[in-house]
């Protein structure tokens, strides 16, 4: 059967198209906010999962990608004067060159080593920049307001910016279900469940793994160039976040890990979770206990994710569920 | 896929966030409670009958507050001058506009969680949803750099406090107004203080946090003191979260630099100043970024006495209507009597600069309203183009060239040192000499 032809995958991109076009119908700059920042962690869970939830190896530096793009999208911008476009390029570029050298140099660690070494390439990314004068070292890159007018203003670059994540978001929800639906991604999923039997089995291990980790990354470096042209700067303490990168784990785990659909309800779930406790009058000083205890909580008892216990426990869902 | 290590993962957020969102909140973060004698602070206030006949508005004043993570307890001060300035202005019956209304201050306010993740988010909640009518900064830069993209297209008023980087003021903006002296003026006065206490002093050391605010204030430091004949023997930048300077002290050895200067956030300024003590480093003068002025840097004991720093305001400074008078200035707002008189009542604890500048930045926002007699964006800027002000705080102006609009060219850094007082570690202002409290000591070792 045509992958593709699988409503799952379908019915998954008309609601985030349709979430995506609720603030232009609404014409609610507000609403706009609120729902980039679900699209940006949909599209970086949707990226993360590929190399986490379809190979198993749990990136804990996967911001770095995130970072490393924001950095060279604005370099390009503000130093080099490249239109928005061939910056965004730029940053996913860069990302996907940065993640096949490393995937060269180790992913051939495994488990809890490949997880260190991934913390190890956070740090080490935030100490390059910080002391990398073309970057602006720990001061960081500023956009000049003006740059906005290229773009109509202020106002229309924030669309702008939108528009694009929307787009982003789509194409990191299909790259995924591309990607699992296909031979190569049969290949990762073999890997995820025994390296050494699908290595016997004829992957290439190293090369899927590489390429994995390669096109888990080139998203997170076109949407960090948005979100950081958006923020109008960047600074080395916020382009390599840990904690972030933390977060995106979760988001994968609670929506289920290993499933298309799985990354888009477990971002969307936790930044709704965190943005409604975050403006509600009576919890919005305790959102970070009251977060923190729902995820340990369905982490406990759901650990295969939402979409995990829904295909287990309603086994035809598993024809549309992807 | 290792289920251990998520479930490990899990946990270390968890525990994390908790432990985050439980960082110690040692001030009130409510609007403070009527106190019995406020000091009257506005320039005409409505008289009853006037506030009767007069439309009364609400003015909405929109910010977000690091109510969690790593600025959570100099955004909350920030925070809890505001609200004090706002509680004293409502009470004494709002400001009276040129059309007769009247206009009260209300705060609409979310946690940033010391990160600008939904910085922008939240500003444009606040400026669309809850209709701000007027902004102010969150704490830091580079907080404050996302929240002023989201001001200047919503064509809002925002007052920066406790946003000290000069690049912020330098992108054109056209509303974002600065209450804090720049970053690049942060340590250039403790130069002066060297040069006017010893000019014999010609070697000075700089070693500072690697991260914006700090490298802001030392490259500026830097080029300040090369332009002023001295030789920089060492300029040197550590990690966020550095604990061990041994590396950096025997460097400073090394070079026998007259000064040292620099550092960066409290806990890492406070390690650098007790590990030069116990390593006895010969220094005639040690200045260091954000720890010194905290009272918490009196728990080093004898490593705190002779360290200066500098503050964007200090208790003891004394800024007076005579001296506004003096310098052909307009005095406004409260005495530093009566404002440290009403925060401690308020919140049970002697104000910090954070404080100060939190309350400046509300009563910056009142003169110039009180001046424009309107609430108008375009009224009220054009109103804080032409202030030029001495407050409780200092003095107040801001620029007005296209290059560095809102940037703060007023207002000067006051540089205390730590003193040993009858046993007591105490501050005393040392720099400039018309606030001074006391001379400096010098040489320190």
């Amino acid at each position: 059967m045509n992958a593709w032809r699988t409503p799952g995958i379908w019915v998954a991109l008309l609601v985030i198209l349709a979430i995506g076009l609720m603030p232009i119908v609404l014409k609610s700059d507000a609403t706009r906010e609120v729902v980039f920042t679900v699209l940006l962690s949909v599209a970086l869970a949707s990226s993360l999962n590929i190399i986490l939830g379809y190979t198993g190896y749990v990136s804990f530096g996967h911001i770095v990608f995130f970072g490393l793009g924001g950095y060279v999208g604005l370099y390009a911008l503000n130093v080099v004067g490249l239109p928005l476009w061939m910056a965004i390029s730029a940053g996913g570029l860069a990302a996907g060159l940065l993640a096949f050298l490393l995937g060269k140099a180790i992913l051939r660690l495994r488990g809890a080593y490949f997880a260190l070494a991934t913390i190890g390439i956070n740090e080490a990314m935030r100490a390059f920049v910080i002391n990398f004068p073309a970057f602006g070292g720990a001061i960081g890159i500023s956009l000049n307001f003006r740059i906005y007018r290229e773009y109509g203003g202020a106002t229309s670059a924030l669309w702008l910016t939108y528009y694009l994540m929307v787009a982003f978001t789509l194409l990191a929800v299909a790259l995924s279900y591309a990607i699992k639906t296909s031979k190569f991604g049969l290949g990762l999923i073999a890997i995820r469940e025994n390296e050494d039997a699908a290595e016997v089995m004829g992957v290439v291990t190293p090369n899927a793994k590489t390429w994995a980790y390669v096109l888990s990354a080139i998203i997170p470096g076109m949407v960090g160039v948005l979100f950081y042209f958006k923020n109008g700067n960047i600074e080395p303490g916020d382009a390599f976040r840990l904690h972030f990168s933390i977060e995106l784990l979760v988001m994968v785990m609670l929506g289920g890990f290993g499933t298309v659909v799985g990354p888009i309800l477990g971002a969307a779930g936790y930044q709704r979770l965190r943005g409604i406790l975050l403006t509600t009058p009576v919890l919005k000083d305790i959102q970070l206990v009251v977060a923190g205890v729902l995820l340990l909580l369905i982490i406990l008892f759901i650990p295969s994710g939402a979409v995990g216990w829904l295909r287990h426990r309603f086994p035809k869902l598993r024809q549309v569920l992807p | 896929m290792n289920r251990n290590i998520i479930l490990m993962v899990t946990l270390l957020f968890v525990l994390s966030i908790s432990l985050t969102s439980c960082a110690p909140q040692t001030v009130e973060t409510q609007a403070p409670q009527p106190q019995a004698t406020q000091p009257v602070i506005t320039e005409a206030p409505a008289t009853t009958e006037e506030t009767v006949m007069g439309e009364e508005k609400t003015a909405i004043i929109g910010f977000t507050a690091s109510q969690t993570g790593k600025l959570n307890v100099e955004s909350i001060r920030q925070i809890n001058g505001l609200n004090l300035w706002m509680k004293q202005v409502n009470d004494s019956g709002g400001i009276k506009l040129a059309d007769g209304s009247i206009v009260k201050f209300e705060a609409k306010y979310y946690d940033d969680e010391s990160n600008k993740d939904r910085v922008q988010e939240l500003y444009t909640r606040l400026a669309t949803e809850d209709k701000a009518d007027f902004m102010i900064s969150p704490y830091s830069s580079g907080l404050a750099d996302a929240a002023a993209v989201i001001a200047e297209q919503y064509e809002k008023i925002m007052i920066t406090t406790g946003a000290a980087s000069d690049s912020t003021y330098m992108k054109g903006y056209t509303l974002v107004y600065q209450a804090y002296t720049p970053a690049s003026k942060y340590l250039t006065g403790a130069l002066d203080l060297l040069m006017s206490t010893d000019p014999n002093a010609k070697k000075i050391a700089i070693v500072h946090e690697n991260d914006k605010f700090s490298t802001d204030v030392s490259t500026a430091l830097d080029e300040y003191a090369k332009s002023k004949g001295y030789e920089v023997v060492l300029f040197e930048g550590y990690d966020s979260g550095a604990t061990d300077f041994a590396p950096f002290i025997n460097k400073i050895q090394d070079a026998a630099p007259d000064a040292i200067m620099g550092g960066g956030h409290f806990q890492d300024g406070s390690t650098f100043a007790k590990q030069l003590f116990e390593k006895k480093t010969p220094v005639k003068f040690v200045a260091l970024l954000v720890a010194p002025p905290e009272p918490s840097f009196a728990e080093l004991g004898d490593a705190a006495i002779g360290i200066i720093g500098p503050s964007q305001w200090e208790p003891q400074a004394k800024f007076t209507a005579e001296a506004a008078q003096a310098a052909g200035l307009e005095w406004y707002g409260p005495t530093g009597e009566e404002f440290i008189s009403a925060y401690m009542n308020a919140f049970n604890e002697e104000p910090s600069y954070h404080a100060a500048g939190g309350y400046i930045a509300g009563l910056l926002l009142q003169k110039a309203i009180e001046k424009a007699g309107a609430l108008d964006t375009q009224s009220v800027a054009a109103a804080l183009d032409s202030l030029d002000l001495l407050t409780f705080f200092g003095h107040l102006k801001f620029d007005t060239t296209p290059e560095a609009h809102g940037l703060q060219i007023g207002h000067s850094m006051i540089y205390i040192q730590w003193v040993s007082k009858d046993g007591n570690l105490v501050k005393e202002v040392v720099w400039p000499t018309e606030g001074a409290t006391m001379p400096v000591i010098y040489p320190l070792r």
